[in-house]
């Protein structure tokens, strides 16, 4: 399955740092476990922010859940990109041609584009609304998408070694 | 609400997909086994691979994370280039001559890999 991958990513998987996560005992298992739990850091945090933007914990202003939140959702996704990214380098020429890698990559540009979306143009409204005020429609779409885009993205990395 | 149905429908969805998938991209349904000297042996993560020279092809054989191979007894050594193994497992659907191991046999001693 390597044949035909992009160089890059084979001279990758070739590379002294790939066979060293392959060949060290606790790295690559290392990784494995970091991701998950960076992944289950970034689904709280998410899933809090979502929620907000549905309208839901809706006694306190949006402007501090979110916020709080979102510092962790920034943590845990920086985890998961360097645990990913262990995880990735040891079989990249592989995973390279991997469909469902490749789309979970694809969903994963799709999960930020939602929030630069939203960032760009329902933040600034979101964070000046009271409590108890409805979230507007951008916000509740950002909350939506969200959700869906990054259920995809992890049913998508469980099932990369199934294919 | 709207988040509850999406949920559940993801849900279902990876649900149906894992049901159907079980051990990977191997045929259960056909099983070989594979019988040489080894020829190359690679004991990495996430999966040691040895390749064997079977009467009719070499075979990639995938094994089990390593360590699982050593808490198994199936070391380095053991599945060392020149040792005659017999692999008893699946042919890979996506992969040419490639199968993944149920269990291989060395010097007499069989180790499983699941």
């Amino acid at each position: 399955m390597i044949d035909g991958a992009p160089e890059i990513f084979v001279a990758l998987e070739q590379s002294g740092f790939s066979a060293s996560i392959r060949q060290s005992p606790w790295l690559y298992p290392a990784a494995n476990v970091g991701h998950i739990i960076f992944l289950v850091l970034f689904a709280g945090a998410l899933a809090v922010m979502d929620v907000r933007l549905l309208g839901g914990f809706a006694a306190i202003e949006p402007a501090p859940t979110l916020g709080r939140a979102r510092r962790l959702a920034i943590a845990a996704l920086a985890g998961m990109t360097l645990t990913g990214f262990f995880l990735f380098a040891a079989e990249a020429g592989h995973l390279a041609r991997n469909p469902v890698f490749r789309l979970k990559l694809v969903l994963v540009g799709a999960g930020l584009i939602n929030v630069a979306i939203y960032e760009l143009w329902a933040r600034r409204a979101v964070e000046s609304l009271p409590a108890g005020a409805a979230m507007p429609a951008a916000a509740r779409n950002a909350g939506f998408a969200s959700i869906t885009i990054w259920i995809a993205v992890a049913a998508c990395g469980r099932s990369i070694a199934y294919f | 609400m709207r988040t509850v149905i999406a949920v559940a429908a993801c849900a279902v969805l990876t649900g149906a997909a894992f049901a159907h998938h079980g051990w990977g991209s191997y045929d259960a349904a056909k099983p070989v086994t594979v019988a040489g000297p080894i020829l190359t042996s690679k004991f990495e993560n996430p999966h040691a691979t040895i390749t064997v020279r079977a009467s009719d092809k070499t075979w990639t054989v995938t094994l089990a994370p390593t360590s699982r191979m050593i808490s198994r007894g199936a070391t380095q050594k053991v599945v060392a280039v020149g040792n005659d193994v017999s692999a008893y497992g699946y042919p890979s659907t996506v992969e040419k001559d490639e199968m993944r191991a149920e269990r291989i046999t060395v010097d007499g001693k069989s180790y499983e890999m699941r």
